[in-house]
């Protein structure tokens, strides 16, 4: 379980969280919603141990984050990684990282690891690009590249923050069926994403931010009322099919 | 008289090698501008030693130590640009370098040896320091190789699956800064960045990985150190200029092979 307790966070003295208190229990499905600027990456930052906390705590299975994440790993999709496009590593070699925590200082990847890599890397569509370059990718093929990386130690939280940036419609539709798959292989999921169709569809708990909490429910329950609270009266619900 | 060939052909040797070595890693990590600073720091640390009479290595390679852990611990407490960083310390470290010197009256100083480089001024005891240097390199590089690729790919990442960052990367600028202190003499201040970047830019032109990189590295390296010190022999020309010319050459060569050997 991860519980928020109090929380609040500040940059240049403007609010950007708000006494959010919050309990994810494991096997759920949550989204993260709510309009830019809200805070939701921050939260989600803060959880990872990216940014310090300022007030509040954050616990993981009872036990502080960041002294949870000394011994532990959180699958993590970031929205956008920096990185140099001709950096000499393979699609394998970046999914890889994402094991390295398990090894002794110094130690080398064996076979083992590599087949899991090569795993990760079926489960998420792209085993034959294993051994290209990463510079060689698209857009898509990327997202698919990393979320393989947050899939290679099999963690039982995964994070993901948009993880429907560079993909299409469909793509994005299949990216939440494989997500549905892992959630009822027992992970835990929070992922922050704008698509309100697709969260209702996949999702069993919304959590609506917008510097502060403004529920977190079952995905059914939230109404048109919670949706203008969270994101102003801007918003305009439309129905809409892929 | 040949002891003496042999003595500067192998300070050549090992002092390309070793900054072919690192190469690859300075320029990936985009820190090729720190080796170029603590080239220039390290004058101050020379300037202190002849002031204070100490070892002139080893008062050198303490001091350009300190300061590069002090440059990497100040960009990241007050989080200040690591470039502007290493200006304030390079600009300052060179000011202090000229007024030690200039307080040492009457000390006649071979300076253009320490800032072109000079391999028939090396000493038998800094040949030592020179192949220690290559063994340590080659350790370094070949034990934490797993953790040095992340640490270069994207240190906050890298540092988020649990790579041990701050250690790998305190023992990176140590083994930096050791590399151009005892490099110095045979590759001077002013060109010891150049052998810190071409072989590496040279070799991601003929390769795609970095193990491959760091191997090609060191024997365009050797290559270029054998060429420079042929041609300053022939043509009495200063070997640390000609290996750095060479390596250019060979950089140029390179970019003609590029789009043969990756399609761009």
């Amino acid at each position: 379980m991860i519980e928020i307790r109090n929380l609040s966070y500040k940059i240049n003295g403007n609010v950007i969280l708000e006494d959010i208190n919050l309990a994810l229990a494991e096997g759920e499905f949550a989204a993260l919603i709510g309009p830019n600027g809200a805070g939701k990456s921050t939260l989600i930052k803060l959880i990872l141990g990216f940014l310090p906390l300022q007030t509040g705590s954050i616990h993981i299975d009872g036990i502080p984050h960041l002294e949870w994440l000394k011994r532990n790993s959180i699958g993590y999709l970031p929205q956008y990684e920096e990185f140099n496009r001709h950096f000499p590593a393979t699609v394998r070699d970046i999914v890889l990282m994402g094991l390295v925590g398990e090894l002794p200082l110094g130690s080398r990847f064996k076979t083992s690891h590599r087949q899991r890599a090569i795993q990760a890397l079926t489960f998420t569509g792209i085993a034959h690009l294993a051994g290209h370059q990463i510079g060689s990718l698209s857009g898509g093929e990327l997202q698919r590249m990393f979320l393989a990386r947050a899939l290679v130690s099999d963690n039982k939280y995964l994070i993901l923050d948009e993880p429907e940036a560079s993909l299409d419609q469909p793509g994005v539709k299949s990216l939440f069926a494989l997500l549905k798959d892992l959630n009822k292989a027992g992970k835990t999921i929070l992922t922050i994403s704008h698509d309100l169709n697709i969260l209702s569809e996949y999702c069993s708990f919304l959590i609506c931010l917008n510097r502060k909490l403004h529920c977190h429910t079952s995905a059914e329950l939230v109404s048109a009322e919670i949706i203008h609270k969270t994101f102003g009266d801007t918003v305009r619900l439309i129905e809409k099919d892929y | 008289m040949y002891a003496f060939i042999y003595q500067a052909i192998i300070a050549a040797f090992l002092s390309s090698f070793s900054l072919a070595l690192f190469s690859p890693l300075v320029t990936l990590r985009q820190v090729s501008y720190m080796g170029e600073a603590l080239s220039h720091i390290a004058f101050a640390g020379i300037a202190l030693a002849l002031l204070l009479e100490l070892n002139l290595q080893l008062t050198t390679l303490i001091f350009v130590i300190i300061v590069a852990l002090a440059i990497s611990w100040l960009s990241q407490r007050h989080k200040l640009q690591e470039s502007n960083t290493i200006t304030i310390f390079l600009s300052v470290s060179m000011a202090l370098g000229i007024t030690l010197i200039s307080l040492k009256k009457g000390y006649s100083f071979d300076l253009e040896s320490y800032l072109f480089g000079n391999v028939l001024m090396v000493s038998q005891s800094e040949i030592y320091h020179l192949i220690v240097l290559a063994l340590l390199n080659i350790f370094f590089i070949t034990f934490f190789y797993k953790e040095l690729f992340y640490l270069s790919y994207n240190a906050e990442m890298a540092k988020f699956y649990r790579v041990p960052v701050g250690l790998v990367n305190t023992l990176f600028m140590i083994l930096l800064a050791a590399n151009i202190v005892i490099t110095l003499r045979a590759a001077g201040i002013i060109l010891v960045s150049a052998q810190l970047i071409l072989p590496a830019v040279t070799s991601f032109n003929l390769v795609k990985r970095l193990d491959h990189s760091i191997i090609s590295s060191a024997l365009i390296a050797i290559l270029a150190a054998s060429g420079g010190f042929a041609l300053s022999w022939w043509l009495d020309l200063p070997t640390g200029a000609n290996i750095v010319l060479l390596e250019f050459v060979f950089y140029l060569i390179s970019m003609l092979f590029k789009p043969l050997i990756k399609g761009a």
